[in-house]
This record gives C-alpha cells, sequence and structure tokens, in this order.
C-alpha cells in the first residue's frame, strides 16, 4: 500500500511541476514578432518598441541569427503552432513560405482598413518580392528593410593612388592590385569578400555572376550555372579572392565588415545597413572615408541583388488584425522615417529623396537607384536548397578544392537534382 | 542472530502474489517511458522514411546511393572518429601511466584535468572558436608572437586545417575522459602480476605488454566503445565550430541529416539516413561488446 | 622516467586543459577593444563586467538560465525515481526467461541511439502533441536520456549492498518496499547523490534535443542561447563567453564535489573508479 501511495504521490508531484512549466503566455493584449540578429533586425526591434509606447501593445521579440531565423519560422509554420504573429523574412525565402501556403494574404486585411493595396510611395522592386507570383500575384508581405547591394570603396585609398572610381570589374581588379601593392605594408587589402557557403558565397558572387552573362536558370527552368559565362565570372572571383585578405572562403558579412571598419581592406559588395557603422567612433577607422556606389559592369549593366527584409503575417496567427495593424503603422512614411533616421534602408521612395535623410544619409542617391534597378535571386521555391548547394561549391572553388569549371559543372548537376526532386 | 525460516511470503495469498508481481511493477514505469521515448519515435521514423513526395516508397533509401553529399559526409564522419580515437586513446594511455606513479598532488591533477570534459560542447565550441580565429584568435597571435607565419593558418577556414581543428577540440574535451577511466583501470590491477614480472626479470615494455595490457583490456574495451559511439554522432561542437565548412569539409553525418531535416524539411530523407546511421553504430556496439563478453570470461 | 620529466608532462597537460578555458574567461571581461588586440593579451587588461550585465539583464539569457535548471532538475529527479525502482528491481529479483539480464541490456542499448535518429521523430511527435516551445518536451526528454544511465549506476551500487541486511529488515516483518527505504537506500545515498549530480550535468550540457524541440526565448535553454550568438553579422564574443563562463560554473561545482564517482558515472558503471 505504501508503495502505491508514494508512487501515486511522486507522479502527482511530477504533473504538477510540468503543468506549472506549460508556458502559457499570459493573457492581454500581446503580439510576438521573430526577427533577425544584427542590424537589419534591430531597426524593427526599435520600432517595436516604440509602438508599444505608442499604442499600449506589448511585443514579444524573438531574435534569431539568420540561418536560425529560417529554420524557427519553417518549424512553426510547419507545426502551425501560432507562436508568431508577425515574422521578418529574407525575400529569397519568401517563394517558400508562399508556394506552401503559410503566409496571410494582406489585401483583405488592407481593404478592412480602407487600402485597396500597398500605396504607390513604395518602391516598386520591393513591393515585387511580396507578391507570389513575383511581382504580378497576391500580397502576402509589406517590405521594411530596403536593401540592395552597393559596392563600397575607400575613396581616400583611391585619390591617393589616383584611381578613378570603379565602373567595371576589370577597374576593380586593377584597383585592388594596385592598392595591395602599394599598401601592403600598412597591411591593406585591396578587397574583401565572404565566401563562407550557404547564403554569404552566394550573395557576393550574384552581381558578379549576373554582369558576367551568366543565369542561373534558361526559360524551361533548367540550371545553367557552367555556361562558359559562369565559368568566366567564377574564375574572375577567384582572381579576385588573390586580393582578400587569406580564409575568405569562409567569411560572412561580419568578417567582411570587421575588414571594412578595421581599415584593413579597400573594396567590397556590401549592405546598406553598414553604412552608419563607418561613422561611428566607437567601431570604426575609417570615419569619412567611405564612398558607397552602384556595382560595376561586365559584360552586362552592374545590377545588384536586392535583399530586402519583408513583414509577413503566418496563417496560424491567432492576433492577424493586431498584427497587421503593427505592420501597416510600421510601414508608413512617417515610422519608417523614423527608423530611416535611426540607419534602416526604408522601402518607400519618398523617404530616400526626402532632405533631411539625404542630408543625413548621402548615399541614399545611390541606394535609390541600387534599388530599382536592383535584381531579386531566382523566386523558386526551392532556393533554400539550391543556394545550400551553390554556396557549396563556390566556396570549394574559393578554397582551391574544386576548379572553376569543376565547381560550377558539379553545382549545376546537383542543382538539376534538386530541381527534378522538386518536381 | 538465527536466519529464521519464515521467508518473506509470510502472510496472506494477496501478500504473496504482491511479492511476485512487484519487480514488474517496479520496472514498468522506466521501461514505458522507454518504449514511449525511444523505440516508439524509431518505429514512427521508419514511416516517415517510407514517405517520399506525396505518397508511399523506398524512394528514400534508393536515393542514399546516388547522394554524393551523403556517402561524403560518412567518409568525413569515419575520419573524424578514427583520428580521435586514436590520439584520445594514446594521449590518455600515455597520461594514466604518468599519472599512475606516486606523485604528489595526484588528487589536484586529476581534478583539474577533468574540466574540459565537463564543459558543454557547445561552450567548448566556443572557446575554441575564438582562439582559433585567424586575425584575433589567441593561437595565431601567439604563432606570430614567435615568429610563425600564419598567413595560410586560417584553421576553421581552410579545407585541410578545418577536419584537423575540429579533431583537435575533440581530442582536447575527450582525452581527460580516457584518461580518468585507464587511470581507474590501472590502479584496480593488484601488484602481485607486476612482483611476479619483475622477479622474471621482464623489462619494462615486456611488462607493459604481458601484464599491463592485458589486465587494462576490460577497461580499454568499455573507453572504445563509449568514445566510439559519441564520435560517431558528434554534433554539438562542429555545429559551433565550422557548420559543416568549409564547403562541406566537415560536414559529419549527424550534422547532413540535421540540416535535411530543418533545413529542408526533407523529413522523409532525413529518416532514412538516421536508419543506416542507426544500422551502423548498432553493428559496431555489437563488435565491441562481444569483445567485452569474450575478455572478460578470459 | 625522471621524476622531473613526469611533472613536466603533467604540468603541460594541465596547461593545456585549462588555458583555453581560461582564455575565454578574459574575454568575458574585456571590452571590445581589447579583445581583437594583437599581441593577445593574457593577463594585462582592464576587466569589465559589461558583457555580464548585456547577456543576462539586457538579453535573455538570465531566462535561458532558467529554463537550463528547471529542466535539468525536473528531468533528474524524474528519472531517478523510475530508473532507482527498475535498478532495485534489477539487482534484486531474478526474473523467468533471464529478463533481469535481458531488460537491463535492452535499456542500455537505447542509450546507444545517435541523438539525431530519435531527434528527427521526436520532433514531429512533439509537433503533433502541441508540446513543441514548452519545458515540458525536454524534461521528458531528457527523462528518457537519462533512465538507462540511472539505471546502470544504481544497479550497480544496489549490488554492493549485502542482502543479509534486507532479509533481516524482511523477517522482522517489514515489506519489501520497507526495507528498500529504511535500509538499503540510506546506505546508498551517496551513489544516488553521485547519479543526481550525473544526470544535472548532462541535462545541462545537452544541445541537440533542446535546438530541434525549442523555438522560443522562454524555451530555449542555455546551450541553444550561447549557439544563437553566433551569428551572421555580429559575432558577439563577449556575450557569448559571458554565458560560457556562467554556464561551466555550476557543473565545475558539481563535478569537483563527485569526483570520488567521476569514473563510474563516466563508464555508465561498468569501471569501478
Amino acid at each position: 500500500m505504501r508503495l502505491i501511495t508514494l508512487l501515486a504521490l511522486l507522479m502527482g508531484l511530477a504533473a504538477i511541476s510540468l503543468s506549472c512549466n506549460k508556458d502559457q503566455p499570459p493573457a492581454g493584449k500581446q503580439l510576438t514578432l521573430a526577427i533577425v540578429s544584427g542590424v537589419e533586425g534591430d531597426a524593427l526591434k526599435q520600432a517595436a518598441l516604440d509602438y508599444e509606447a505608442e499604442k499600449g501593445v506589448h511585443i514579444n521579440i524573438a531574435q534569431f541569427p539568420y540561418a536560425n531565423l529560417f529554420e524557427k519560422e519553417m518549424i512553426d509554420f510547419n507545426a502551425r503552432t501560432g507562436a508568431y504573429d508577425l515574422v521578418m523574412m529574407d525575400d529569397p525565402w519568401f517563394p517558400t513560405f508562399a508556394t506552401k501556403d503559410f503566409l496571410t494574404e494582406l489585401t483583405p486585411l488592407l481593404q478592412k482598413r480602407g487600402q485597396n493595396g500597398p500605396d504607390s510611395d513604395f518602391v516598386g522592386a520591393s513591393v515585387a518580392v511580396c507578391r507570389h507570383p513575383y511581382e504580378t500575384g497576391a500580397l502576402y508581405a509589406l517590405p521594411y528593410v530596403g536593401n540592395s547591394q552597393l559596392f563600397f570603396y575607400r575613396k581616400d585609398v583611391f585619390a591617393k593612388h589616383g584611381l578613378n572610381p570603379p565602373a567595371t570589374w576589370d577597374d576593380v581588379l586593377a584597383a585592388a592590385k594596385t592598392i595591395q601593392e602599394k599598401e601592403s605594408a600598412a597591411g591593406m587589402y585591396g578587397y574583401v569578400m565572404r565566401a563562407a557557403q550557404g547564403n554569404a558565397a552566394v550573395a557576393d558572387f550574384m552581381p558578379i555572376f549576373w554582369s558576367f552573362g551568366g543565369e542561373m536558370f534558361d526559360a524551361s527552368g533548367k540550371p545553367t550555372v557552367n555556361t562558359a559565362e559562369g565559368i568566366a565570372a567564377l574564375e574572375f572571383m577567384l582572381q579576385l579572392g588573390k586580393y582578400s585578405p587569406p580564409g575568405y572562403a569562409s567569411f560572412n558579412a561580419d568578417e567582411v565588415g570587421a575588414h571594412l571598419l578595421q581599415g584593413t581592406a579597400a573594396m567590397s559588395i556590401n549592405w546598406p545597413a553598414w553604412i552608419t557603422k563607418f561613422d561611428d567612433p566607437a567601431k570604426s577607422k575609417v570615419i569619412g572615408s567611405m564612398e558607397f556606389t552602384n556595382l560595376p559592369a561586365a559584360k552586362k549593366p552592374g545590377q545588384a541583388e536586392i535583399g530586402n527584409w519583408l513583414i509577413a503575417i503566418p496563417r496560424a496567427s491567432q492576433n492577424a488584425e493586431a498584427a497587421m495593424d503593427f505592420l501597416v503603422w510600421a510601414t508608413s512614411a512617417e515610422q519608417m522615417k523614423r527608423s530611416a533616421l535611426r540607419g534602416n534602408p526604408p522601402t518607400r521612395r519618398s523617404l530616400f529623396q526626402d532632405a533631411e535623410l539625404v542630408k543625413k544619409h548621402p548615399a541614399y542617391p545611390a541606394q535609390l537607384r541600387s534599388l530599382e534597378t536592383s535584381r531579386p535571386r531566382p523566386r523558386t521555391p526551392q532556393w533554400n536548397e539550391i543556394e545550400n548547394v551553390f554556396g557549396i561549391f563556390l566556396s570549394k572553388a574559393n578554397s582551391g578544392e574544386l576548379s572553376p569549371a569543376e565547381a560550377m559543372n558539379q553545382a549545376n548537376a546537383e542543382i538539376e537534382k534538386i530541381v527534378q526532386r522538386g518536381q | 542472530m538465527p536466519k529464521s525460516r519464515r521467508s518473506s511470503n509470510a502472510g496472506s495469498k494477496r501478500g504473496a502474489r504482491a511479492q511476485t508481481l512487484l519487480p514488474y511493477l517496479l520496472i514498468a514505469p522506466a521501461v514505458a517511458v522507454l518504449l514511449a521515448l525511444s523505440i516508439y519515435p524509431l518505429i514512427y521514423s521508419v514511416s516517415v522514411s517510407l514517405q517520399i513526395g506525396d505518397g508511399w516508397g523506398i524512394g528514400n533509401f534508393a536515393r542514399l546511393f546516388s547522394d554524393n553529399f551523403f556517402l561524403t559526409a560518412m567518409a568525413h564522419t569515419f575520419v573524424f572518429a578514427v583520428a580521435a580515437l586514436t590520439c584520445e586513446f594514446l594521449l590518455g594511455l600515455g597520461l594514466a601511466l604518468l599519472l599512475n606513479s606516486q606523485i604528489r598532488g595526484r588528487g589536484l591533477f586529476r581534478a583539474t584535468l577533468l574540466v574540459p570534459m565537463m564543459l558543454p560542447p557547445v561552450v567548448a565550441g566556443v572557446v575554441w572558436r575564438l582562439l582559433l580565429n585567424p586575425n584575433f584568435g589567441a593561437i595565431n597571435g601567439t604563432l606570430k608572437q614567435i615568429g610563425i607565419d600564419t598567413e595560410s593558418l586560417t584553421w576553421t577556414a581552410s579545407p585541410r586545417l578545418a577536419m584537423l581543428s575540429v579533431i583537435v577540440v575533440d581530442v582536447w574535451q575527450w582525452t581527460p575522459f580516457v584518461f580518468l577511466v585507464l587511470l581507474a583501470g590501472l590502479q584496480a590491477i593488484p601488484q602481485e602480476p607486476y612482483e611476479a614480472a619483475l622477479i622474471d626479470g621482464s623489462s619494462r615494455w615486456q611488462t607493459f605488454r604481458h601484464v599491463t595490457l592485458p589486465l587494462l583490456k576490460p577497461a580499454i574495451l568499455i573507453v572504445l566503445l563509449l568514445r566510439t559511439m559519441d564520435l560517431l554522432r558528434v554534433f554539438d561542437q562542429i555545429f559551433i565550430l565550422t557548420e559543416g565548412g568549409p564547403g562541406f569539409a566537415t560536414e559529419t553525418i549527424s550534422l547532413y541529416i540535421y540540416r535535411t531535416a530543418f533545413r529542408f524539411f526533407d523529413f522523409g530523407y532525413a529518416a532514412a539516413m538516421s536508419f543506416v546511421l542507426l544500422a551502423l553504430t548498432n553493428l559496431i556496439s555489437i563488435f565491441y561488446i562481444r569483445f567485452l563478453k569474450h575478455e572478460s570470461r578470459a | 622516467m625522471s621524476r622531473a620529466l613526469r611533472y613536466l608532462l603533467l604540468v603541460l597537460s594541465l596547461v593545456a586543459a585549462l588555458a583555453p578555458v581560461y582564455w575565454m574567461f578574459t574575454i568575458s571581461l574585456k571590452s571590445e577593444v581589447d579583445q581583437f588586440a594583437s599581441p593577445p593579451a593574457w593577463f594585462g587588461f582592464t576587466p569589465t563586467l559589461e558583457h555580464y550585465y548585456d547577456a543576462f539583464v539586457t538579453r535573455s539569457f538570465g531566462e535561458y538560465l532558467i529554463t537550463s535548471a528547471v529542466v535539468a532538475v525536473g528531468s533528474t529527479l524524474c528519472a531517478l525515481v523510475l530508473g532507482t525502482f527498475a535498478a532495485y528491481a534489477l539487482a534484486r529479483f531474478r526474473l523467468p526467461y533471464d529478463l533481469d539480464r535481458r531488460v537491463s541490456l535492452w535499456i542500455l542499448s537505447t542509450r546507444m541511439f545517435p541523438a539525431i535518429v530519435t531527434a528527427v521523430p521526436l520532433f514531429l511527435m512533439m509537433r503533433d502533441l502541441r508540446l513543441l516551445n514548452t519545458k515540458a518536451a525536454l524534461i521528458i526528454v531528457y527523462t528518457a536520456f537519462n533512465l538507462p544511465f540511472v539505471v546502470w549506476m544504481m544497479r550497480g551500487f544496489f549490488d554492493e549492498v549485502p542482502r543479509d541486511l534486507e532479509e533481516a529488515a524482511l523477517v522482522d516483518g517489514d515489506s519489501r518496499m520497507g526495507a528498500l527505504f529504511r535500509v538499503v537506500l540510506p546506505l546508498v545515498a551517496p551513489g544516488l547523490a553521485a547519479t543526481a549530480v550525473f544526470c544535472l550535468i548532462v541535462s545541462w550540457n545537452e544541445f541537440l534535443f533542446a535546438l530541434v524541440l525549442t523555438q522560443t526565448d522562454a524555451s530555449m535553454t542555455l546551450p541553444v542561447g550561447i549557439a544563437g550568438r553566433v551569428t551572421q553579422y555580429e559575432i558577439k564574443w563577449g556575450v557569448m563567453s559571458a554565458a560560457g563562463a556562467v554556464a561551466i560554473v555550476p557543473i565545475l561545482v558539481f563535478a569537483m564535489a563527485m569526483q570520488k564517482y567521476l569514473v563510474r558515472g563516466l563508464s555508465m558503471g561498468a569501471v569501478k573508479g
């Protein structure tokens, strides 16, 4: 008898402690927002705090690094747990989520508020990536961080060596060579790029790839990375890599930023969100020396890769209307301006032309040009896997493990496998 | 006090039946939990692995043979396991032999040597990522100070050195484990065989080979078994150190399965790969255990 | 081998074992400028507590710490209760068809599964049970994780207690369970404590299951939180190191206290240390 009582007591205790630990969110007005770690997410985080101060709705922030954020969102959407009411997503993730019907369509919610759609102040390229199918389909997100690549270079170093701002990739290579030779005593490298497998390598490679005339897929959807143009682009990347700090084959944006800020590299592709850091005395050794321009050309005109961060409402969210209220508020011109003053690249044309903002961010005209002429990565729901595989081979080529031709051929074969699996 | 012939089932029949049921009642909850959380998931996994596309089939298993990434990941796992095991074993054995004699402060040595293996593997990964950073880490910094050119020593970024780096981290963390278990094994060996060998005039090496090693075999096999199992399923520290990079150079099978399941959401294929891994670890452990049984009977 | 050489080798291995951990502690106490100083400063720097503040007050590491503690304690308690009873039964009773030996071995074999093999289906199961992002899920999973270990350790300890003591109690009219509680358990109390400490350490350090089963700040454990600081844009070394330093301290304290049973615990009871 004592045995049974004791067992029952212990089981009961365990049950009680378990149920106490079941994490029920407290009742009341609350929203949960998933954002990315780092510069892009911090702006939205601050906006959420502003919203709470103004409207009294508490917003729980879940902040994750890039790859983890994707995983968490996928898990949440798949599991329909409704853990998040609002999610931030990098635009290449959008096709995957939209195809699987994970997101709430926003137009009906906008109509309830008296709007027919996003207003025309939004930059076309930014809204285009929020639609599924691309550009023409239904609206599933609104763009918040108007990132599109810029080319960063040290204008003081260029002036010192009589170099003109680079207009083509060949200019870049020549300048990198000159700078490295002349400035090696100062420990400066001509160029810095990131080639860690995955998003890093692919994002830095695409502008080169496109300007050399490469295309990832042909009209029928077959992968074509191993065309002559594609291989030439990769060969060029390797050449540029000779003037990059060693170990770049594993660099992420963190290392690239560090090298630019420390003054140990003179050129790079990077995102506008980094611009304000260059003027921060706590972080930057190169205040006032960086210049930002559009991406260089080769066979084709330079095209930046767009990398907007979008905000969407998961279908499983229990608070869609409250979430929409925040979404519309945050993407309004007034709030976006506040965010832009803090360094967040906006997605509204009027803000890129606003006098006060342009004074603070002289690179805005270049950013707007970049954004309006930018190009998205291929809008396939399998982009995640494709980017992963493509990135692996780019990284292998950059670390010397494979020749450019081998890397591109193998990459093409693997991408082909992925595409076939998806059919 | 004389043991009474009255045995424990004095009393009613009900008491007797409760007694025979008792062991089963005591074991049942534990077995139930394990069935629910270790065995049932495996069965569930079988059904998951047989789902391909929108239907059923063995496509996931067929894919294993043509997937270069899977085969490469398996190869990496083996290379990693063999290299790390060899280093850990030799170093651990050496340390145990060193510490087996009377040394002052032995307790202190033992206590401090166990610090690395008590760390969460994730933290060990963080520690070494800090050390191995090619530009700001202490390793390259110290090497530079003594005049070595660290330009090409990019550790976790170099395809040649990355695997070495993760092996070093594992050896750093788990050699103490091997050391402790082998030391305990050494200390359990009685003095007589040594004395006998001394009388026989054996050299130190002969004593080691014919006296120490055989008596140490059970401890050695335990250590090898446990480490092999752990090495084959390595995940945590590689996840932090290199995330499988650069360019797949340090991708082990656990990482690849994880990525397939939670980045690409291909649970079916991940489940199929898991079975291969499971079958492999089972085979290896059966192999070891057979050795163990053989030894303990000898 | 000369004593001097012996000592030298031992001291070298000590330095090799401790230096990296010490380095992490220094990073947690250095300002960002100092962290990237070249040559690396092992000693001469002014310490700052800003990273600890950043980690535990500004960010959510305090929450992760509590979650880790709750999950570790909860799962250890459950595993101890279930496992000790089972261990006692397996140690003291001879079951038909050699069941006691077979069940023992079967329990041991579940410990041999690579974590990823059960992580994938457990994720799917927890998803369907709506238990993702809860501490309960982790407690349940860690209990199953720790059970085989508890059974094997405690069985070893029970085997060392001579049966006469229980027999005497039974003869005096006690029931089996009474004998267990009044006579045997007090004798294995140190072993029980050691086993508990091991379970706490294993649960505290666990990474893969926590990574897979928890996505929210409220449910993440410390290792997952630390891993999350390795971002794509800014690796917050200071915060990571501060969290890492705090993650280590309880373990070290416990492990030092349980040194006597360390080897037995590490080898799953096979080698008596």
